[in-house]
């Protein structure tokens, strides 16, 4: 772990090498600072450091992910659990078997549940960031209630919702003092919207949190400039404003989506397990699969197309995601 | 956090521009600005204020369906204790959740540092591998963890499922990656000068780390604590495969008891609203403690 090659560099280095740090090119007087890697060091570095956290990553992180693999191509269920060393192997079988059973319903369920949600919940954030956006009494109890939904946790959000939702609950009795005939909103087709409804309602408080730092990076001048060529508030909201935003909603728009198709505690608890056949979100069949059917293998298989499958914005995000420090550790 | 940091400054800034240039600022017409805010309004505080003012109300004048209660009481409140298995949960909940944000903080802290300080081979593997950990399947981790527990009483003698230190572990495989993160973004926006002048005095790496590095990094060491706490409160999934009633966390025992009241004779649903109030209210209190670093770090690490 310790690749300690360069160290042969005096141990806590001189003050010239201190100074001028690791760019060869880079003269020590100060005030003349030349641009360079900031941040990040050749010298005498202390990878023993990542010891602690690294071991114990690889013990409680990489050797499950790997295990999990292992797991999917062989035939565990509740008798071979104990002893899964034993456990016969199958190769792919468990894959094969995963799609043709509910599997594929499952993909398309997470995918348009997630999309569908994603693409709901981005009006609502960006109307709150940009009504929030200029000064008013009042506005931090505003911004604040705005939160509400973001901080409560996920399955006090999906408890008090089930209870709400219930056949003689409170949405249902509202709705009939308005004259609507309520729903069965737990059960049956209508329970895939209740999910979708109640994951807008809990999660586009991120949208909104993403656009707010979108809109702090519009510069001041961009509102006199558009002011003094007459620009009306909808062309300046289109044309000037909402494009700032664009990066930073994208951004949560794949991190949103991420979230909603791993969203396991949400169907969980708001529908109990198993869930109706309209919210088998991924999460769910797994879960099912795993620890109701107790076909481990089995659900080890498709716990890993569900991987394949957020694999696919996870790319993408980390494509966008600045990882190094150059840009950032350069900047005052 | 490097957001957080700024926006103080941006905010005097546009304070100074906004009273040179008026109403040019504003984005929205009055009206539109009205209907929208009070339309977002009523769709958060309707649910919220039914879930407080149904807490306060009977068992019986929920289920009659009223929304504004006929009698106030803090029964519920009192009841839960019995009926439900909250105590428990609730102290179960902070005992392991408390831990994992401890151990997280710590080793994210020394992890982090030398990730931002040092290059070495396999540095942005590893700042890949911490982002994408945290969007990994939560079922996809917990399934070799369950196999490995439940399999650790016949290869090892030891029991694993059903314990504490079970689900702690299992917690630190989402809070470590996040937490390290969370600190990753943090130091790299903190000036390489101020251990330079250690340096030059010839401190070691260790002195430097907690003389200079973690008196600076208090708040986001605290960030990163806090979401490795939550990550644990707020799980369902490995707790409702990894304990037993008597280390069942609190939102596991939020959700049995909510799930149990239907179909019964009177279904207490005032109680299920103060229950479900009392598991929130520590979430929800180290948020109003530590608002602006928290909002700071979601948007900064991006994941709940």
């Amino acid at each position: 772990m310790t690749d300690d090659s360069t160290t042969t560099r005096s141990r806590h280095g001189s003050a010239a090498t201190a100074a001028a740090g690791p760019g060869p090119a880079a003269p020590a007087e100060p005030g003349h600072r030349q641009p360079r890697r900031r941040g990040v060091t050749q010298q005498q570095r202390p990878l023993w450091l990542l010891a602690p956290g690294g071991l114990l990553m690889i013990v409680i992180v990489i050797i499950p992910l790997l295990l999990a693999i292992y797991i999917s191509m062989i035939d565990l269920d509740q008798y071979t659990l104990r002893r899964w060393l034993d456990a016969p192997f199958i190769g792919l079988q468990n894959f094969t078997e995963a799609f043709q059973s509910g599997l594929p319903k499952s993909i398309w369920i997470s995918v348009s549940f997630a999309v569908l949600s994603t693409i709901a919940t981005v009006p609502f954030g960006v109307a709150a960031a940009v009504a929030t956006q200029n000064r008013y009494r009042g506005r931090a109890a505003v911004r604040a209630a705005f939160l509400i939904p973001y901080v409560l946790p996920s399955f006090v959000v999906a408890t008090v919702w089930r209870t709400m939702l219930q056949p003689d609950g409170i949405v249902n009795t509202l709705l009939a003092k308005i004259g609507i005939d309520g729903a069965l909103w737990l059960s049956g087709p209508t329970s895939y919207w209740t999910l979708i409804l109640v994951e807008i309602w809990a999660a586009w408080p991120f949208i909104y949190l993403m656009a707010l730092a979108g809109l702090q990076s519009v510069d001041g001048e961009v509102h006199e400039a558009s002011a003094i060529d007459g620009a009306n508030w909808w062309p300046k909201l289109v044309h000037v404003v909402l494009p700032y935003l664009r990066g930073p909603v994208l951004l949560a728009c794949l991190l949103a989506t991420l979230n909603h198709i791993n969203n396991f505690t949400l169907p969980f608890v708001l529908f109990g397990a198993p869930a109706p056949d309209d919210v088998n979100v991924m999460p769910m069949i797994v879960y099912v699969t795993s620890f109701q059917s107790l076909r481990f293998g089995l659900s080890a298989a498709m716990a890993i197309v569900s991987l394949l499958l957020v694999a696919i914005p996870l790319f993408a995000y980390l494509r966008v995601l600045r990882l190094d420090v150059h840009e950032e550790g350069g900047r005052k | 956090m490097s957001t957080t940091a700024s926006a103080p400054r941006a905010e005097v800034r546009s304070r100074r521009t906004r009273t040179a240039a008026g109403e040019a600022h504003r984005l929205l017409p009055r009206p539109l600005l009205v209907i929208i805010t009070v339309a977002l309004l009523a769709m958060i505080l309707i649910p919220t204020s039914y879930i407080v003012l149904a807490s306060l109300n009977t068992d019986i004048g929920v289920a009659e369906g009223q929304f504004w209660p006929s009698t106030f009481s803090v029964d519920s409140y009192t009841k839960i204790w019995t009926t439900a298995n909250l105590a428990t949960g609730l102290l179960n909940s902070m005992v392991v959740c408390a831990l994992v944000a401890v151990a997280s903080a710590v080793l994210g802290t020394v992890t982090a540092y030398v990730l931002v300080r040092y290059t070495f081979f396999g540095r942005l593997t590893i700042l890949r591998g911490l982002v994408g950990l945290q969007s990994i399947p939560g079922t996809l981790m917990l399934l070799p963890v369950f196999v490995l527990y439940s399999s650790a009483g016949n290869y090892l003698g030891v029991a694993v499922v059903g314990t504490r230190w079970g689900l702690f572990v299992a917690y630190l495989t989402f809070a470590l990656p996040f937490s390290t993160w969370v600190m990753v973004t943090y130091l790299r926006g903190l000036p390489r000068e101020l251990e330079e002048a250690g340096r030059v005095d010839g401190a070691s790496t260790l002195k430097i780390l907690f003389r200079i590095i973690v008196p600076l990094s208090g708040p986001a060491i605290v960030v990163s604590g806090i979401f490795a706490f939550l990550l644990g409160w707020n799980d369902v999934l490995f707790a409702s495969v990894l304990t037993r009633p008597e280390t069942q966390t609190a939102a596991v025992a939020l959700s049995i008891f909510g799930a149990t009241q239907e179909g019964g004779a009177l279904p207490v649903y005032s109680q299920v609203m103060a229950a479900a109030l009392v598991t929130a209210a520590p979430v929800v209190l180290l948020y109003m403690i530590f608002q602006r670093y928290l909002v700071g770090g979601l948007t900064a690490g991006g994941v709940k």
